[in-house]
């Protein structure tokens, strides 16, 4: 105690600073870096999860590269995040944009607008399973059928199935990305757009010059949040495809199915955590790459 | 020939009616300053000249045309937000682009027009900046270029200098005088600072729930004030109300004074006696109150003393020179021109 009363007020700042940042510094390094470092190590080992570890060095990224199905799986999780982050964006924009203005029943749309990002994704994904039935059990084929229009091989198409399969993940996402949006218009004062108005300047230019613009920060947020989501997308590719995860023919089976299914159907996790460090790898390049563009012409 | 005229005016909100018939005839070149309280309907009245908010009853004729039915953008009026309203992602030169955004003019003639507009604003070098690199003041500014570029028939402004500091706002409402007297726009400014309306106005328009109370120049609304209202909400500080009882060419206080007024009286009718602070003089011979004084603030040139009596605490203004002391027994009194009396139900002056 006498040790501490001798210390000046900056040193006695700095025991408190530490006292203070130890506990996340302590969860953080428990929770999160130790488990990372770990992975980073195992890559580089032979482990059956329970046998000894054994290290290999890079053969497992070897075979990483010379598996045609990791490269199937990687052009399948961009294609998931090439499609999905924009048309979830758009369409996300579109409802908070027409939402924002509509007074009638405002709150009871917004609702039913996040109600999708509360389901639960096995449930979700089973109605949706159901949507895409052939005649004449499901609902998208009857129509197709009573429009005299050929059935649509949903879910059983290697051309079809990918964006079968995340047509739900999109709308599952939309709920939340419509509230932020809506949060980031409200946050628009007033008067911009009504300064705008006595300018005479048309709705479209409005949109693009001011909105748009003004929403940045917003559209950033959404982007880099939207597109980890798709990088990472795993449960609604898993329950669509239950019988043949990732099938047809691997054509919907993303990164994080392939490091699930060669860690616990395989049991291969020097393999796996080779495959976890690539996602990590790629999660980080895609986020970084999107702040340095959207926050780049900022000056 | 930009003359604005407001007919019969009304709002309501829902089933509630927040202005109540407005009339008012604004000259071309006019500077017509809106006053009064919080809540009164200043900005509502101006935004319905805008064509911001829908017109609920009456008319509103600009420049000989009645523009009820017409956008913002066709009535020929610029208006300057409290919040300026200016885009923080555009250089000072889009921000003010914009307002001649839909002027049939060429690229050539749009940037002359914005660097005559900048020169005249004193602010040619600060056209490449973000607003996030202006002061206050030079936002404002910003507004009112953006404003002046269109050369609108009549400008509008919602108390734009009630975001600045006190020094500021003083040296803006300077340069918006200034601005008035070079450009002669026709002007309506709201304000709910009585000295930005005295300073600033040709003509005072005073409202208080949605009524207009007096409408005249600067000197009409302080000098012949047309009821308590107005009489209490111009100068500062307010003007003193005394209860007084009429006796022929006499009037008698609750105190006990009596008092020539210099004018006849009804015997035995009551009436507030309106007399201004700085109208009130120290050592009176015809005192109209004598008390102590139990409050003194000085100002430099002039010092308010808190006068408590029979009749209860008045307001008066004196010399700074004066060497009243807290404590002192003073008999106030004012010259016969300096009262005014109002009528004790309504409220509204006698003559
Ligand atoms: N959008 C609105 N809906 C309902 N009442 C309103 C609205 N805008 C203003 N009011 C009411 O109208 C009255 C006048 O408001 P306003 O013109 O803003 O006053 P001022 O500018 O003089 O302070 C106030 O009582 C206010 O509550
Ligand atoms: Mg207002």
């Amino acid at each position: 105690m006498s040790a501490y009363k001798r210390l000046s007020i900056r040193q006695k700042q700095i025991v408190w600073a530490w006292l203070f940042l130890a506990i996340p510094t302590l969860f953080y390094g428990l929770i999160r870096f130790y488990p990372t470092g770990t992975a980073f190590v195992i890559s580089f080992q032979d482990w059956n999860l329970l046998g000894e570890r054994t290290w290999t060095g890079l053969s497992n990224y070897q075979k990483l590269w010379n598996d045609p199905v990791f490269w199937k799986v990687f052009r399948n999780t961009f294609a998931y995040l090439i499609i999905g982050t924009p048309v979830s964006l758009v369409i996300s924009f579109v409802i908070a944009y027409h939402l924002d203005k509509t007074r009638f029943m405002h709150g009871f749309l917004r609702m039913l607008y996040f109600l999708p990002f509360m389901t639960s994704a096995v449930a979700m994904a089973w109605v949706w399973r159901w949507f895409y039935q052939p005649v004449p059990i499901g609902l998208f084929n009857n129509f197709l059928a009573s429009a005299g229009i050929p059935q649509i091989a949903f879910l059983n198409s290697t051309t079809n199935a990918l964006p079968a399969v995340l047509a739900p993940a999109v709308w599952a996402g939309l709920g939340f990305q419509v509230i932020i949006f809506m949060a980031g218009l409200r946050a628009i004062p007033g008067s911009y757009y009504e300064a705008a108005k006595i300018d005479g300047v048309g709705w479209w230019t409005v949109l693009t010059r001011i909105t748009l613009p003004l929403l940045k920060p917003t559209i950033v947020f959404i982007v880099v949040f939207s597109s980890i989501g798709f990088l990472r997308i795993f449960d609604h590719v898993f329950n669509m495809t239950t019988n043949n995860p990732g099938g047809p023919l691997n054509a919907t089976k993303p990164l994080v199915l392939m490091i699930y299914e060669t860690a616990f159907s395989s049991f291969d996790m020097g393999y796996a955590a080779a495959q976890t460090v690539v996602l990590f790898l790629i999660l980080l390049l895609v986020s970084l790459l999107q702040l340095w563009i959207l926050k780049g012409d900022n000056s | 020939m930009a003359k604005l005229s407001l007919k019969k005016l009304t709002k309501s909100y829902g089933k509630v009616e927040v202005l109540h018939g407005i009339d008012l005839e604004v000259d071309d070149g006019e500077f017509v300053v809106f006053v009064g309280p919080s809540g009164c309907g200043k900005s509502t009245s101006l935004r319905m000249i805008a064509g911001l908010e829908e017109i609920t009853s009456g008319e509103i004729w600009i420049g000989g045309r009645k523009v009820n039915d017409l956008e913002p953008k066709d009535r020929d009026i610029a208006m300057v937000f409290q919040n300026y309203a200016i885009y923080p992602h555009m250089s000072v030169r889009k921000n003010i682009a914009f307002g001649l955004w839909n002027a049939p003019l060429s690229k050539a003639e749009k940037a002359a027009r914005i660097e005559e507009v900048a020169r005249i604003l004193d602010m040619s070098e600060l056209l490449e900046r973000k607003p996030s690199q202006l002061s206050g003041g030079q936002r404002q500014r910003v507004a009112i270029g953006r404003a002046m570029v269109r050369n609108p028939a009549v400008f509008l402004f919602d108390e734009p200098l009630s975001n600045l500091d006190a020094q500021l706002r003083t040296q803006m409402r300077l340069e918006i005088k200034k601005l008035h007297q070079q450009v002669g726009n026709t002007i309506i400014f709201v304000t709910h600072d009585q000295v930005e309306a005295m300073t600033l106005a040709d003509r005072i328009v005073i409202m208080k729930d949605g009524h207009i109370q007096q409408v005249g120049t600067p000197e009409d609304v302080f000098h012949a004030p047309a009821n308590t209202f107005v009489a209490q909400f111009i100068g500062a500080p307010s003007m003193n109300m005394l209860n007084v009882t009429g006796a022929g060419d006499e009037i008698s206080l609750s105190s006990g004074i009596k008092m020539q007024p210099g004018r006849q009286t009804q015997t035995g009718q009551p009436l507030l006696l309106g007399v201004r602070p700085d109208d009130l003089s120290v050592d009176d011979q015809n005192p109209i109150v004598t008390g102590k004084v139990v409050v003194r603030e000085p100002l430099g040139s002039e010092t308010l003393i808190y006068v408590s009596g029979p009749q209860g605490e008045i307001v008066a203004k004196v010399p700074g020179k004066s060497g009243v002391k807290v404590g002192d027994e003073v008999k106030l009194g004012a010259t016969p021109e300096a009262l005014h009396f109002f009528d004790t139900e309504t409220g509204d002056a006698l003559v």
